[in-house]
């Protein structure tokens, strides 16, 4: 969390944000003594673009997002639903009304829906062995044309340089300004940055709060075998 | 081993032309005639193949050769069982096409006709010769990744409506003219008729059968039909194993009378994607890769041109097979009504709201 640190107080110096961001973990930071939710993934640009898509005019007529995501054994299966959850309502601008989801141990598939009926599936595993690198796909399908950040006929993302010598390495750099950061950790960075920048603690707050209220009625409806609605 | 006397009726189902390289082929055939169900489909089957008998009916065909031992039914749902009945009063073995029918009572009539007459009745579900599901297979019985825990998969295609216009229309396709849910102006019938076969595959890989199933259909992307083509299913097996299945008509494609090139919009017009996740890992599956690409005529669109797409030719010798050594079926009408029992209760589910328990 120090190289994050580093990296924070770097930008916060830099544009001169005069407040006191503290990165308490991945998912939390502190300003100014508030404690304030990190919605890290909204901040890689992927998703960023994906909105713009959906939303500037690019696509027309939502119909589904299909998400899949697979990550290390372990990890809570719930943790990475909010986490998808959050992507397809920022993605898509819209609200979640309704969820129902079947779970198996660290595996769960669930099916939402949002205000105007569009359809958002999303399947999560805790599989993977210790180390592996997450595993997803987010796709948004429409009258006029699909997004994707994965491209056609593959399975899995490409990274941007390959070395194959006496130790096979890749890299995927994407940020000039915080290099030598992951995307996921760019994106913590970027996240925490951002809420110092705007200063929009009570919406991240309230983006939270709903999370939770899904991830809750998520788990009902993983125990009655019913559809759950907001 | 004597070759086997086939002949095909109808000719309007969009898998037709599949057969016409593998009944020219296989030595293991002898393709003596077939049968067209109109003008069209005629003009374009006599445009494809030289030298088969084309009969304008199928009682005319049947007359004319009666030493037809097998006929592949590659018809529009709606006429399966009319069909099979003119096969079995002749004692002549049936190819159907993936849906037999979705009405129970016809179902359970033609699994009567079938044993009564003693023939064998194959179900076209072409996935289980191909290589990449060979492979699946065979790593999931070696317990790779041990008891699976999740089975998620696509079976996503482009609308074959504008080809094959029989698969618009409800009756044709469903069997009947059914609300898909209430306020809604589509009928069942559509994208989910058309994609058993990750249906049926969970039921292989597995070794379980349904127990609960939840699906949603979703804003047509084709407004203009009037049948679902966008769904998604969840689901639980009898053995815990959960599932995602999309079956869906996501693809959208330029609206040919005739498949051929530019047919695509989108890149890649068809997908069978499995996603397994089990005890000791994870296997991710494209049923049809690699492949080549191009951007060249007609529309000069980025294109996904596959690369393999010889399902047929084991069906077929499969089907031989189970005729000249009395076998059954893999995919036989009472595997496979459990799979049709399934994709009955994805409509359910739409209707009602509620996870239907099977």
């Amino acid at each position: 969390m120090n190289k994050l640190q580093e990296k924070l107080n770097f930008l916060l110096e830099k544009y001169s944000v005069d407040v006191k961001a503290v990165l308490k973990n991945e998912k939390t930071v502190v300003i100014d003594g508030k404690v304030i939710p990190l919605l890290s993934h909204r901040c890689e640009r992927r998703f960023l673009e994906l909105k713009n898509i959906v939303n500037n005019g690019t696509l027309v007529g939502i119909s589904v997002m299909r998400v899949a995501r697979i990550v290390e054994k372990g990890t809570d299966i719930y943790e990475e639903l909010y986490r998808e959850l959050d992507i397809c309502q920022y993605v898509l601008q819209r609200k979640i009304k309704s969820i129902m989801v079947m779970e198996n141990d660290n595996v769960l598939n669930s099916i939402a829906t949002t205000e105007d009926d569009i359809v958002c599936t999303i399947e999560i595993s805790a599989t993977l062995a210790c180390g592996e690198i997450p595993k997803d796909k987010h796709e948004i399908i429409s009258q006029r044309g699909i997004a994707c950040d994965v491209v056609v006929d593959a399975q899995l993302k490409q990274d941007s340089v390959y070395v194959f010598g006496s130790e096979n390495k890749k890299y995927t750099d994407v940020d000039f300004e915080l290099y030598g950061l992951s995307i996921e950790e760019i994106a913590i960075v970027r996240a925490a940055f951002g809420i110092a920048q705007n200063k929009n603690y009570d919406e991240m707050t309230a983006i939270d709060a709903n999370l939770l209220k899904l991830v809750d009625m998520a788990k009902k409806s993983a125990k009655s075998g019913e559809r759950e609605v907001m | 081993m004597k070759p086997l006397k086939i002949a095909m009726m109808s000719m309007t189902h969009g898998h037709t032309r599949k057969y016409y390289q593998t009944l020219m082929d296989n030595p293991k055939l002898d393709w003596v005639a077939v049968a067209t169900a109109n003008d069209e489909v005629k003009e374009i089957f006599l445009n494809s193949v030289k030298g088969i008998p084309c009969y304008d009916s199928e009682l005319e065909m049947l007359d004319a050769h009666p030493e037809i031992e097998a006929v592949v039914l590659a018809s529009e749902n709606s006429e399966h069982l009319r069909q099979m009945k003119l096969c079995a009063e002749r004692g002549i073995h049936i190819l159907s096409m993936k849906i037999p029918t979705f009405d129970m009572e016809e179902y359970d009539e033609m699994i009567k006709l079938v044993d009564e007459n003693n023939l064998v009745c194959q179900i076209e579900l072409e996935m289980h010769y191909n290589p990449v599901i060979a492979r699946l297979k065979e790593l999931v019985k070696n317990g790779e990744i041990g008891k699976i825990k999740s089975f998620n998969a696509t079976n996503i295609t482009l609308s074959p409506v504008w080809a094959f216009p029989w698969q618009g229309v409800p009756e044709k396709s469903y069997g009947k003219r059914v609300s898909i849910k209430e306020g809604d102006s589509r009928f069942r019938g559509g994208a989910l008729c058309d994609h058993p076969h990750i249906f049926d595959m969970i039921r292989h890989m597995t070794g379980s059968d349904f127990e609960s199933i939840y699906a949603e259909v979703a804003p047509n992307i084709r407004p203009d039909i009037e049948e679902e083509d966008m769904l998604s299913v969840i689901g639980r097996m009898k053995d815990g194993t959960i599932f995602s299945l999309d079956p869906s008509w996501s693809k959208m494609e330029e609206r040919l009378k005739v498949p051929g090139p530019g047919w695509e919009v989108f890149p890649k017009r068809m997908e069978v994607n499995i996603t397994l996740n089990g005890e000791k890992g994870t296997i991710m599956t494209d049923c049809f890769g690699p492949n080549v690409y191009h951007n060249g005529c007609p529309n000069d669109r980025y294109t996904v041109q596959y690369t393999y797409f010889d399902e047929w030719i084991g069906l077929i010798d499969e089907f031989v097979d189970n005729i000249r050594n009395n076998k059954t079926p893999l995919i036989n009408l009472k595997w496979h009504k459990k799979t049709i029992e399934a994709m009955n209760a994805v409509y359910e589910s739409i209707s009602t709201g509620k996870a239907v328990k099977l």
